[in-house]
């Protein structure tokens, strides 16, 4: 009766070998490479003996016992732990992008702690998880009830997480430019140091670890239902909703139990289940049992190199949340080349939720911009606070007040506008909410060359810098290009690639906060966007070369309004579209080089632009490109003008304050519409 | 024959949008029901509204004589199985994976799987004729051999309705009719109250007991097949002007004039 069609499997399909034989090199691996410095002091039986016992008489004896074995044994069960919960996150999310760290969990954690540590350091001596944990049950507090109505759907659960996370850092961020004497030995928590002396911590962890790991187990049939997308799920009697707020629960707790023993230790939970899924592992009992068998392997092996690096860099810390973060982007990378079909991810048949406002006439909108605009300009120029209390300065004397004032104003001004534009063109080539400058790691690759000139010790003045972060960017350009050119530069790959890049960027960054001293303060002052480092020169060369950009602009509208349309239907109306995307994104770059050396890579801008623009009721691409460039102009001169004056005489990043301004603003849209 | 699905007074708003208007209608248990309408007559949105995707803004429906909200998650979904219209990428489960995945209302999040469940998953899949099939990925089937896949998951669930949203959209004549067909001779076999929103009226008539039509959100039209296909019917359900040719007995050919 039905159609037979040859060369049909007949056996049950099994996992390949290469899933069992990678993990058991990398635990060797790691195992060997983490016993080898012992080895010369101790009898390879003595040493595997240190896990239970140790020999009084012998000094290296006691230190293996309470110093190695412990250590060993906590970078496995974290590794563990983090392996399977991020497996659970990513089955939960249906999204390879989904992570403890995606969800703002372990940001939460870090926040927590820190406000701890200022406002109430008698509750850490009590106990650090509480204040851990309460940081990350409100960030993803903050995600579920952003959202709730949509019934967690993945795509705007990650936006959330991700929104929350950059909020979450930029707070922390505020803190430590402010208080930075007493948060010293945070950033070194902070970046995850597994460094043990005796087996308390351990005995401490294993037990919730293990009740946890029982829990999400006992989850395993209804998150299998997940797969079939949640109406499919709702109709075989799953309770979607609650069975995701149930697991995501349980990644919290797990996330935050391990975060507030040991610190941050990023990427692990996203670096082990894309591994285990790339080497095979198909269903969702093999992936979460490789997950965790491949997170303990990584987290040891990290842990190892962190330890190394330790002992060779003369006894400056190299914390192991460092190299995890060196594992996680290759990791990523690799990810890269083995997803093929990540616009079809399972549970995201109906796409980002589509999100229409009434349409709103644009010469309206963008007018009431450009006042708000002129105005924020006036105020800036005029009214600020000096040393005898707030003063108008008045027009003619403006010229006076210019070299202070002017450049930092108009520079900040046009980084805002070309993020903007930046965003929009991202946001539309991708087709993904999620896409924006800082997401697509242009930002991160300006910023790693900052980070390795600064470790560097290399002196180089403004023109250097900006000479760098330009080459840092076209470099993060021209990888991202390579990489998804055999993608036809499709959108899901890009942001892949883009958050390799941004892994690069944090693992250098957190090194730089751990060696602590003059040069982290100068890099952090940069990385928030200081623009009182701004010449005139500088200020009026971007005006020229934002003017340049935004005519040339104009011509790719109409490709911009076809590619979202996707590849085959853009292609069949004859636009060229790899040729298309492959311009589209040179121009985003260079715009964001542009922006990122002024204001550091990591405001909300060009995240936040594009959104709001959409939120005013401008739909189509050249309306929501105009409005989002002056947008994200209004939103940079803002946090210029309050930079400068809320901490008078001192100043705080413009950027950081746009992060805070921003994020305050997409977080409270995002829950007002609903959808974003 | 007593009535499966109760529906009275249903109605639907989105906004503006009137979706339905004042649907009241019964499913009689053991029949096949075809749901008919134009594009945006709100069939999808009835038959969502049947398989609890969706809450009705006014109106209610009854199951079996129990009112619709009250019974439990699991519980319905032994009762009723729904096929999406556009059912999602499957994401490397094998045929046979999937086809377990039905069992779940009966099993719950712990319960194991006993040898009942596995004789029902492999009658399932010889029923839709996968038996060939089982260790496949589900991604990699044509269209005809993924549909019957996640007929199969229907089947394993062992309910006594199925609601199909387009069951036959994606698929050429021969896979159609074999899709029609198979669910008929099942419907047959085991009773099973079957509602399926079809864009095809001949398909329709030829394997349907009873054909509904919805205008606009409104009930149009509602009788056997032979009730339905006439010309001035079909006419006030599509807009266009048709006429019917009955070529044998139970076999009939409408056209565009």
């Amino acid at each position: 009766m039905y159609a037979e069609s040859a060369r049909l499997p007949s056996a049950r399909p099994t996992i390949p070998a290469t899933l069992p034989i990678a993990a058991i090199i990398l635990w060797l691996g790691a195992l060997a490479a983490s016993a080898m410095p012992w080895l010369n002091q101790l009898e390879p039986a003595a040493l595997v003996a240190a896990f239970w016992t140790f020999d009084p008489d012998q000094y290296s004896s006691v230190l293996a016992h309470y110093s190695w074995a412990p250590r060993v044994s906590i970078a496995v069960l974290i590794g563990c732990g983090l392996g399977l919960a991020g497996a659970v996150t990513q089955q939960i999310l249906g999204n390879p992008l989904a992570s403890p760290t995606t969800l703002g969990v372990e940001a939460g954690g870090q926040f927590g702690v820190t406000v701890a540590t200022l406002f109430a350091p008698g509750l850490l001596a009590f106990s650090p998880d509480l204040a851990a944990l309460a940081g990350g049950l409100l960030a993803i507090g903050l995600v579920i009830a952003l959202t709730w109505r949509l019934g967690f759907s993945p795509v705007t659960v990650i936006l959330a997480g991700l929104v929350i996370t950059f909020f979450l850092g930029a707070m922390n961020m505020a803190f430590l430019l402010l208080k930075g004497e007493w948060l010293g030995n945070l950033f070194i928590w902070g970046a995850g140091s597994l460094v043990q002396n005796n087996w308390g911590p351990f005995m401490d962890l294993w037990p919730r670890v293990l009740v946890l790991a029982m829990l999400m187990l006992a989850l395993i049939r209804p998150l299998q239902l997940m797969q079939l997308g949640q109406a499919s799920a709702s109709s075989l009697g799953a309770r979607v909703a609650l069975i995701r707020m149930l697991a995501l629960l349980l990644v919290v707790v797990m996330s935050t139990t391990v975060v507030s023993r040991v610190g941050v230790v990023a990427f692990i939970g996203l670096a082990a289940p894309v591994l285990a899924r790339l080497l095979g592992a198909r269903t969702l009992g093999s992936r979460l049992l490789w997950s965790t068998l491949l997170g303990g392997g990584l987290l040891l092996l990290a842990d190892t190199l962190a330890h190394w690096a330790s002992t060779w860099g003369d006894g400056s810390l190299v914390p192991t949340g460092t190299t995890t973060a060196l594992i996680g982007g290759p990791v990523i990378l690799l990810a890269l080349q083995g997803f093929r079909n990540t616009h079809h991810m399972p549970g995201q048949e109906s796409g980002p939720a589509s999100f229409l406002p009434q349409r709103r006439s644009p010469v309206l909108i963008g007018g009431a911009v450009v006042t708000l605009l002129l105005a924020t300009i006036v105020i800036s120029m005029g009214w600020s606070p000096g040393l005898e209390g707030w003063n108008w300065t008045a027009v003619s004397q403006w010229h006076e007040a210019w070299v202070w004032r002017g450049p930092r104003l108009l520079a900040a001004t046009l980084a805002g506008v070309a993020l903007g534009l930046a965003g929009t063109l991202i946001q539309r080539m991708t087709g993904n909410p999620m896409g924006s400058p800082e997401m697509l790691g242009i930002s991160g690759g300006a910023a790693l060359v900052m980070v390795v000139i600064v470790l560097s010790g290399l002196e180089v003045g403004r023109a250097g810098q900006l000479g760098a972060a330009t080459l840092g960017a076209a470099a993060a350009l021209g990888l991202l290009i390579l990489l998804a050119r055999k993608h036809r530069f499709a959108g899901n790959q890009l942001l892949l690639g883009g958050l390799a890049l941004y892994v690069f960027m944090d693992a250098g960054l957190r090194l730089v906060m751990a060696s602590g001293g003059t040069v982290a303060s100068q890099l952090l002052n940069w990385m928030y966007g200081s623009t009182w480092l701004i010449s005139e020169p500088e200020a009026f060369g971007l005006m020229a070369f934002v003017l340049l950009i935004c005519g040339l602009l104009c011509l790719v509208v109409r490709p911009l309004t076809l590619l979202p349309l996707g590849d085959t239907a853009a292609s069949s109306l004859g636009l060229p579209v790899a040729r298309a995307r492959l311009l589209l994104l040179l121009v985003a770059a260079v715009l964001t080089a542009a922006a990122t050396v002024v204001i550091g890579p990591l405001s909300f801008a060009g995240l936040i632009a594009p959104h709001l623009a959409r939120v005013l009721g401008q739909q189509t691409v050249g309306r929501q490109m105009i409005v989002a460039g002056l947008v994200g102009g209004l939103l940079l001169a803002v946090a210029d003008y309050l930079s400068r004056i809320v901490v008078f005489p001192a100043q705080l990043p413009a950027g950081l304050l746009a992060a805070l301004v921003g994020g305050v603003y997409f977080l409270w849209g995002l829950s007002r519409h609903g959808r974003a | 024959m007593s009535a499966f699905f109760k529906v009275s007074g249903l109605g639907v708003h989105i906004g503006d949008a009137t979706i339905l208007r004042n649907v009241t209608l019964d499913f009689r248990e053991g029949e096949v029901t075809a749901l008919l309408g134009h594009n945006g007559s709100g069939k999808s949105t009835l038959l969502k509204i049947l398989a609890r995707q969706m809450t009705p803004s006014s109106g209610d429906v009854r199951v079996l004589g129990t009112s619709f909200q009250r019974t439990g998650a699991r519980e319905f979904a032994r009762t009723v199985g729904y096929l999406p219209q556009h059912p999602p990428g499957t994401d490397g489960l094998t045929v046979r994976e999937l086809v377990a995945l039905g069992r779940y209302p009966w099993r719950g999040p712990l319960g194991r799987y006993n040898a009942e469940d596995h004789r029902l998953i492999d009658q399932a899949i010889k029923d839709t004729g996968l038996t060939r099939f089982q260790h496949r990925s589900v991604d990699t089937l044509s269209g005809g051999e993924r549909q019957r896949a996640w007929i199969a998951m229907l089947l394993a669930q062992q309910t006594r309705c199925l609601l199909l949203d387009e069951p036959i959209s994606a698929l050429d004549v021969k896979h159609q009719v074999e899709t029609l067909r198979l669910v008929h001779r099942l419907a047959e076999q085991r009773e099973l109250t079957v509602v399926v929103v079809l864009h095809d009226v001949d398909l329709a008539a030829r394997f349907c007991d009873r054909l509904v039509a919805l205008k606009s959100g409104a009930l149009v039209a509602d009788g056997s097949p032979r009730n339905i296909m006439d010309s001035g019917i079909l006419e006030s359900i599509y807009g266009v002007p048709m006429g019917v040719l009955e070529r044998a007995p139970g076999q009939w050919v409408s056209y565009v004039h």
